[in-house]
């Protein structure tokens, strides 16, 4: 009779209570969320990422096309980690943007892929519970390849032409009816939604001459980015702007990048900075801002603080490795204010007489 | 550096690329910006007659020349103007940009004047109206070249003008049409710079990819020393700058200076005779030591005689042991003679060594006497 019964002990531990973590998001310090930006450097440079609820203003520099570059691994890495992402634009057709996004790095040769899968596969049976789908929070992506087109022909994303329309109306209403569907009034964080905005007041757009109207825009977007699980990335000419308005919107932004040209065959540059063949940009990161969200359980309410955390700004420098990633490098200058002089500025003859005696020993 | 932007504008735009755009800007201090303009005008021409560019005919806005100007141009370069039908079309906008004399014809009734104008030549009457000026420009272009995947040059000899009958967002918008529109291969203008503000010069210089600047030769801070001194008021009317600001494909800015001059055949680039280097001031900083030598201290640096021994002079080296050979002795006995001889009055020491006076080392050993 006991061989037969199924003995139930009390010191069983409870399996069924694993919970697996999104890949895309990641836990930061004091409670804060990350999704990646698409850049590894700039994930690094950042402190994790792009933060959840979070405005990123990208200052476009007026020569170079540095900033679609961070647009296109933005989007990249958010379409691959299924993502929903709003993509406005000032071009006729936003859609053909989307082809050229880059394109995941495949591992190289068909030997060394069936290695690697076999290895995973050994990795996996051992330690499953150890990797928890934090291995591909950031990938590489290769700019000369494009994007597979079933990543971005789904339901997940959603195109505007900010061109022809009047006002930002139309474009505020998508925002919204987008960023609904994140909302943080859920339990637990399903997934995060990304908006990229190219071009922000483009001069060819009929609303770029109301700058309030784009500052009330960008502020409504700050307030709607706050209360939902989602990044709004936005690149503006700042030249093109009265000097006010864009310093507002430089006050608006939580994370403040900017991109900057190089000229092309300097040697003077060539000589002050290593690596200056490969390098196409410079990137300053200008400010950063971490959320800090507690909740009380006692009374209910949420307290939501924002404490700035403004670094010195640093430039980077934008490179592409072997032509085909893109990597960011703390630049590598000449020292200023070294001691002046020159070290031979005096020829002291050291030679003795040359008077040769007779006595010569 | 001007051959380079014909060069450019030549090859025009790769596919499903915006196409390239230059912009040439002047001011009152140096006002050749139409010189140039009719340089590359001629330039894009001669290529496109040879059909060694991409473009297969060019579409030319006039808005501060007449029709017949263009003419009197071609014809003054030796160009057939009866062929140029085929590859060259004018939308006039300088006669009658706002349609007031269609106004005041039909009031009073007044004959129209026959048009000696051998160039194919469109009229546009509403240049307020740009959406509806793209949509012509896009249509003769295509009445050039065909339906097919030809494409066309569009040149326009005032955006100033354009600016003074339109809003800059209207024009801007027209630029991003033409950039992006399938059958355009390049694009160039002028801008008087002084005319508009800031904003204004920065909202086209964004559009371009490439901005040429007319600057004058000698920058003449002081009006009236600018009348005092004929001379320099002379070459500033004849000569100038030429600064090019060229941005790359891999988002370099590729920025060239050369100097032209105003000749009665049209204009000259030739190289800048005083090379200046561009450094990015706020971002490169100041080197304040020399880390290689001069000239000047490598030679002083190569006759320094240091005292060692391994850097002789030339002579052979003898490291002194302590005894000297027969030969030394021999020639040190040459210097006492000719003391001797001059019976000079200063003393020396003479010195024989000891060691001298023992006979070389035999191979005997000195043991060999005991007898053990």
């Amino acid at each position: 009779m006991a061989a037969t019964r199924a003995r139930v002990s009390s010191f069983s531990r409870n399996v069924s209570t694993v919970t697996s973590q999104n890949p895309g998001l990641k836990h930061g310090p004091n409670g804060t969320m990350f999704i990646s930006s698409g850049i590894p450097d700039l994930d690094k440079i950042l402190g994790g990422g792009f933060s959840l609820g979070s405005l990123v203003m990208v200052m476009e520099d007026p020569e170079a096309p540095h900033h679609m570059l961070l647009l296109r691994n933005f989007m990249s890495q958010g379409l691959v980690q299924k993502q929903p992402l709003l993509y406005a634009s000032a071009s006729r057709d936003p859609k053909s943007f989307l082809g050229t996004l880059p394109s995941l790095v495949s591992p190289k040769g068909d030997k060394s892929s069936d290695l690697g899968q076999e290895k995973d596969l050994r990795i996996a049976w051992q330690y499953k519970k150890y990797f928890g789908g934090h291995h591909d929070y950031c990938n590489d992506f290769d700019l000369r390849k494009p994007l597979d087109r079933h990543f971005f022909s789904g339901i997940n994303v959603d195109c505007v032409s900010i061109k022809d329309s009047p006002n930002l109306t139309s474009l505020q209403d998508r925002c919204a009816g987008f960023l609904a569907k994140f909302s943080r009034n859920e339990g637990s964080i399903s997934s995060a939604g990304r908006i990229a905005i190219q071009s922000f007041c483009s001069p060819q757009c009929k609303y770029s001459n109301e700058e309030w109207h784009m500052l009330s825009f960008i502020r409504s977007l700050k307030g709607l980015a706050r209360s939902s699980n989602a990044v709004i990335v936005v690149t503006f000419p700042p030249s093109l702007l009265s000097p006010s308005c864009s310093k507002r919107l430089q006050h608006m932004a939580d994370t403040l990048l900017s991109v900057k040209a190089i000229p092309d065959e300097d040697q003077e540059l060539a000589k002050l900075l290593t690596g200056y063949q490969d390098m196409i940009g410079l990137l300053n990161v200008t400010k950063l801002r971490g959320l800090i969200h507690r909740l009380y359980s006692y009374f209910i309410l949420i307290y939501l603080w924002r404490v700035p955390v403004i670094l010195d700004a640093t430039t980077f420098s934008i490179k592409l490795q072997r032509r085909r990633f893109l990597v960011l490098e703390c630049l590598n200058q000449a020292p200023v204010d070294g001691s002046s002089g020159s070290s031979y500025g005096t020829s002291g003859g050291c030679s003795g007489s040359t008077k040769a005696g007779s006595l010569d020993f | 550096m001007a051959d380079s932007i014909c060069r450019t504008l030549r090859d025009g735009a790769l596919e499903g690329e915006l196409a390239p755009t230059l912009t040439i800007k002047d001011s009152l201090a140096s006002p050749f910006a139409f010189h140039v303009f009719s340089h590359i005008l001629l330039q894009l021409s001669s290529h496109v007659i040879a059909q060694k560019s991409q473009s297969q005919g060019i579409v030319i806005v006039a808005l501060s020349r007449s029709p017949s100007s263009y003419t009197s141009l071609l014809k003054m370069n030796g160009m057939d103007v009866a062929s140029s039908n085929k590859w060259i079309h004018i939308l006039d906008c300088y006669t009658d940009p706002l349609g007031w004399k269609d106004k005041a014809r039909k009031s009073a009734n007044v004959t129209d004047p026959s048009q000696q104008i051998s160039l194919a030549t469109s009229s546009y009457k509403t240049v307020k109206d740009v959406d509806k000026l793209f949509l012509v420009i896009a249509e003769l272009g295509r009445g050039l070249v065909g339906e097919n995947k030809a494409r066309f040059c569009v040149a326009i000899d005032s955006l100033s003008e354009l600016l003074r009958h339109a809003s800059m967002q209207s024009v801007a918008g027209l630029l991003s049409n033409l950039r992006s529109h399938d059958q355009i291969s390049s694009m160039f203008g002028l801008l008087h710079s002084d005319l508009h503000e800031e904003r204004a010069v920065a909202v086209l210089e964004y559009m371009s990819s490439m901005v040429a600047s007319v600057d004058p030769y000698h920058h003449s801070a002081d009006g009236q020393k600018r009348c005092l001194e004929s001379s320099l008021y002379d070459q500033n009317f004849t000569k100038g700058k030429f600064n090019v600001r060229f941005k790359r494909r891999n988002g370099r800015v590729r920025v060239t200076c050369e100097e032209f001059k105003v000749e009665p055949g049209g204009i000259s680039f030739s190289p800048v005779s005083s090379v200046d280097g561009t450094v990015i001031a706020g971002i490169v900083p100041k080197v304040q030591f020399n880390l290689q030598l001069s000239e000047k201290e490598r030679i002083d640096r190569s006759n320094v005689v240091l005292p060692f021994e391994h850097q002789g002079n030339g002579k052979p080296i003898q490291i002194y042991d302590g005894r000297r050979s027969l030969e030394e002795s021999n020639s040190e006995a040459n210097p006492i003679s000719s003391g001797k001889k001059e019976d000079s009055a200063m003393g020396e020491i003479i010195y024989f060594r000891d060691s001298d006076d023992e006979m070389p080392d035999s191979d005997e050993d000195p043991d060999d006497d005991l007898d053990i």
